[in-house]
């Protein structure tokens, strides 16, 4: 596993900066695993001191819960920075530039006109992160030929087009929201807020195989996103197989933030936060970067919708306007400060 | 052992930039491309070097044509010091000039990395800047640190015989004087340890104290070529510049002024 990603370029900060996310994870995993409208003692879990209800609800209610926001978290994360390195652009995020828009009309349409095709378990499963990977993928590919090869535009060029593919997303929600059926319309109104609800074991396996298997695909191109920042044709000067970088992080993006998605609805501006808080505490290497914001990322997103369960009980805050009232302002905060460079 | 250009010649939007260019870059010999602006230096420099892929005619790496060789195994035979981009994020001279160091799947080739760092570090006087950000230096002191990248990819084992090639794109433009001199002087000592150099230059003078063969490029073309003492002449320089230029040689040297 190991040997697939280079860590020579790792300083000693950044190694010891890792290392302490780890244990952050561990750490919030483990508290959000117990709060929670109904509280397990950590211990009595680990002794087994509990009754067949509270194991049910802990098992299949809780667990996949925590672990749903972890995964989410980590792959909006990841795929904001390795965004932002192809772009060369510190305000790519998945949310900003209609990645994620894209995966929700995707999601939707499949919701509007394919809940009936199949039955509820096939589609749940396998239609809706399909869709969801492809309205993705799509928006991706649009990007590529709009930016040229994801050359270096201007940091605002992405953004005014983030602006547009948002639009034309919404533009289609609006009208699948209009012919949509009551029970659609539920399903749909839930993208928009973004939640972590409801998530059972057999929805959230096959989307933590794909962000999985996406990862596996950045870790070993992680040095070459780094040497990609001199420039295009340097990157190539210096051995970097610069179509493959592009097609494999195009794949892991549209992927990842898919089957994300697909579960979560849209939750905003995480992709864009927590690569930056990375390069403000030690660096901006990719190899740092970006197994740093799969740390961190899902760190915070355990702990957003830690808050989001406990804020207002019973009911519950959703996540997507936690997550968008912390990221909102330092958006704002980041763009004077490029702006001042 | 060289790289040799066959009848290169090279068309953008119908106009012809480059007509019928055949020369050889020796290994371990500075070969100098001079010109007035718009000649094709640059364009000749990218087709050499491999960048550019839509021109007429072929170029052989020892006898190897370049066509033929895959992009990594590129990365080893030649280093390019290009006129670089800005770098959007803020990296450390450091990790700028590392971005130099290609793996080749070899561990002992690999253990020399720190040595080899440290080593051109100090070379090009950029040790004390190691630690700062790249973007806060200025242009001559980039210009440094994209140098040192450009040595890092060319390292080799003292006892290795691996063919290798430095190409560079006015290397000593924004540098002050003291670092034009160490630049050319590092340049000197790499093609002495058998490195082919191949360069685009516009000061006359450092041109003429440091190359082996000058190339001289007019509207596409090579108008000369040769040992800097044997091709130098008034004539020549002041119909390609279009400028009086006089000529002095004296011992091993050679003066030009502008009249």
């Amino acid at each position: 596993m190991l040997s697939i990603i280079n860590l020579k370029f790792l300083n000693r900060v950044q190694s010891f900066i890792l290392f302490f996310l780890l244990i952050l994870l561990l750490f919030v995993l483990l508290i959000s695993f117990s709060l929670g409208s109904y509280s397990f003692p950590v211990l009595s879990i680990l002794m087994g001191n509990t009754s067949a209800i509270e194991t049910t609800i802990f098992s299949e209610i809780r667990v996949p819960r925590v672990i749903l926001a972890a995964i989410v978290g980590a792959s909006l994360s990841v795929s904001g920075a390795c965004l932002q390195g192809l772009f060369r652009n510190p305000l790519a995020d998945p949310g900003l530039i209609g990645v994620s828009a894209g995966a929700a009309l995707g999601a939707s349409t499949i919701i509007v006109f394919g809940s009936s095709l199949t039955s509820t378990f096939i589609f749940s499963t396998f239609l809706l992160p399909l869709s969801a990977c492809l309205g993705s993928g799509l928006v991706i590919l649009m990007l590529f030929l709009l930016t040229r090869g994801f050359g270096h535009q201007g940091v605002t060029y992405m953004l005014l087009v983030g602006i547009a593919v948002n639009a034309i997303a919404s533009v289609g929600i609006g009208i699948l929201t209009f012919i949509s059926s009551d029970s659609e319309l539920r399903s749909l109104t839930f993208w928009t807020m973004g939640s972590f609800g409801g998530i059972t074991w057999s929805l959230l396996i096959p989307a933590l195989i794909i962000i999985f298997i996406s990862f596996l695909f950045l870790l070993p191109v992680l040095r070459n996103l780094d040497i990609l920042q001199l420039g295009e044709s340097e990157a190539k000067r210096l051995g970097v197989n610069v179509k493959n970088l592009k097609y494999r992080i195009i794949f892991a993006s549209a992927a990842s933030v898919g089957a994300s998605v697909s579960l979560s609805g849209m939750i905003g501006f995480v992709g864009l936060v927590v690569p930056h808080l990375l390069r403000l505490l030690s660096g901006v290497n990719h190899t740092y970067v970006v197994i740093g914001s799969a740390l961190l990322g899902s760190s915070l997103m355990v702990f957003a919708d830690l808050l989001s369960r406990l804020l207002i009980q019973p009911a519950e805050l959703p996540v997507g306007l936690i997550t968008s009232a912390i990221g909102s302002p330092f958006f704002l905060w980041l763009i004077f400060r490029i702006n001042k460079i | 052992m060289s790289i040799s250009s066959k009848n290169i010649s090279l068309f953008y939007d119908e106009k012809q930039i480059l007509k019928d260019i055949s020369i050889e870059i020796k290994e371990g010999k500075i070969t100098t491309l001079l010109g007035p602006n718009g000649a094709g230096k640059s364009s000749f420099l990218n087709i050499i070097s491999g960048d550019l892929d839509f021109y007429n005619g072929d170029v052989f790496y020892n006898q190897r044509n370049l066509a033929e060789i895959n992009i990594q195994e590129k990365a080893f035979l030649r280093s390019v010091m290009a006129q670089s981009q800005p770098i959007i994020f803020d990296f450390s001279v450091k990790e700028i000039v590392e971005m130099g160091w290609l793996e080749k799947g070899d561990i002992k080739y690999s253990n020399n990395f720190k040595t080899a760092l440290k080593e051109i570090l100090t070379e090009c006087d950029i040790d004390y800047l190691k630690n700062r950000k790249f973007n806060t230096l200025s242009g001559g002191e980039q210009r440094r640190v994209h140098f040192a990248r450009s040595l890092l990819q060319l390292w080799r084992e003292s006892n290795s015989a691996d063919p290798c090639y430095l190409m560079l794109d006015e290397p000593t433009s924004n540098l002050d004087l003291f670092h034009q001199i160490k630049m050319m002087n590092a340049i000197k000592k790499l093609s002495i340890e058998g490195v082919g150099i191949f360069m685009i230059l516009h000061d006359l003078n450092l041109a003429f104290k440091y190359s082996d063969y000058i190339a001289i490029l007019k509207n596409g073309k090579i108008v000369n070529f040769g040992e800097p003492m044997s091709i130098i002449n008034d004539d020549v320089l002041s119909n390609t510049f279009g400028v009086k230029i006089q000529v002095n040689k004296k011992d091993d040297n050679i003066f030009i002024n502008y009249v």
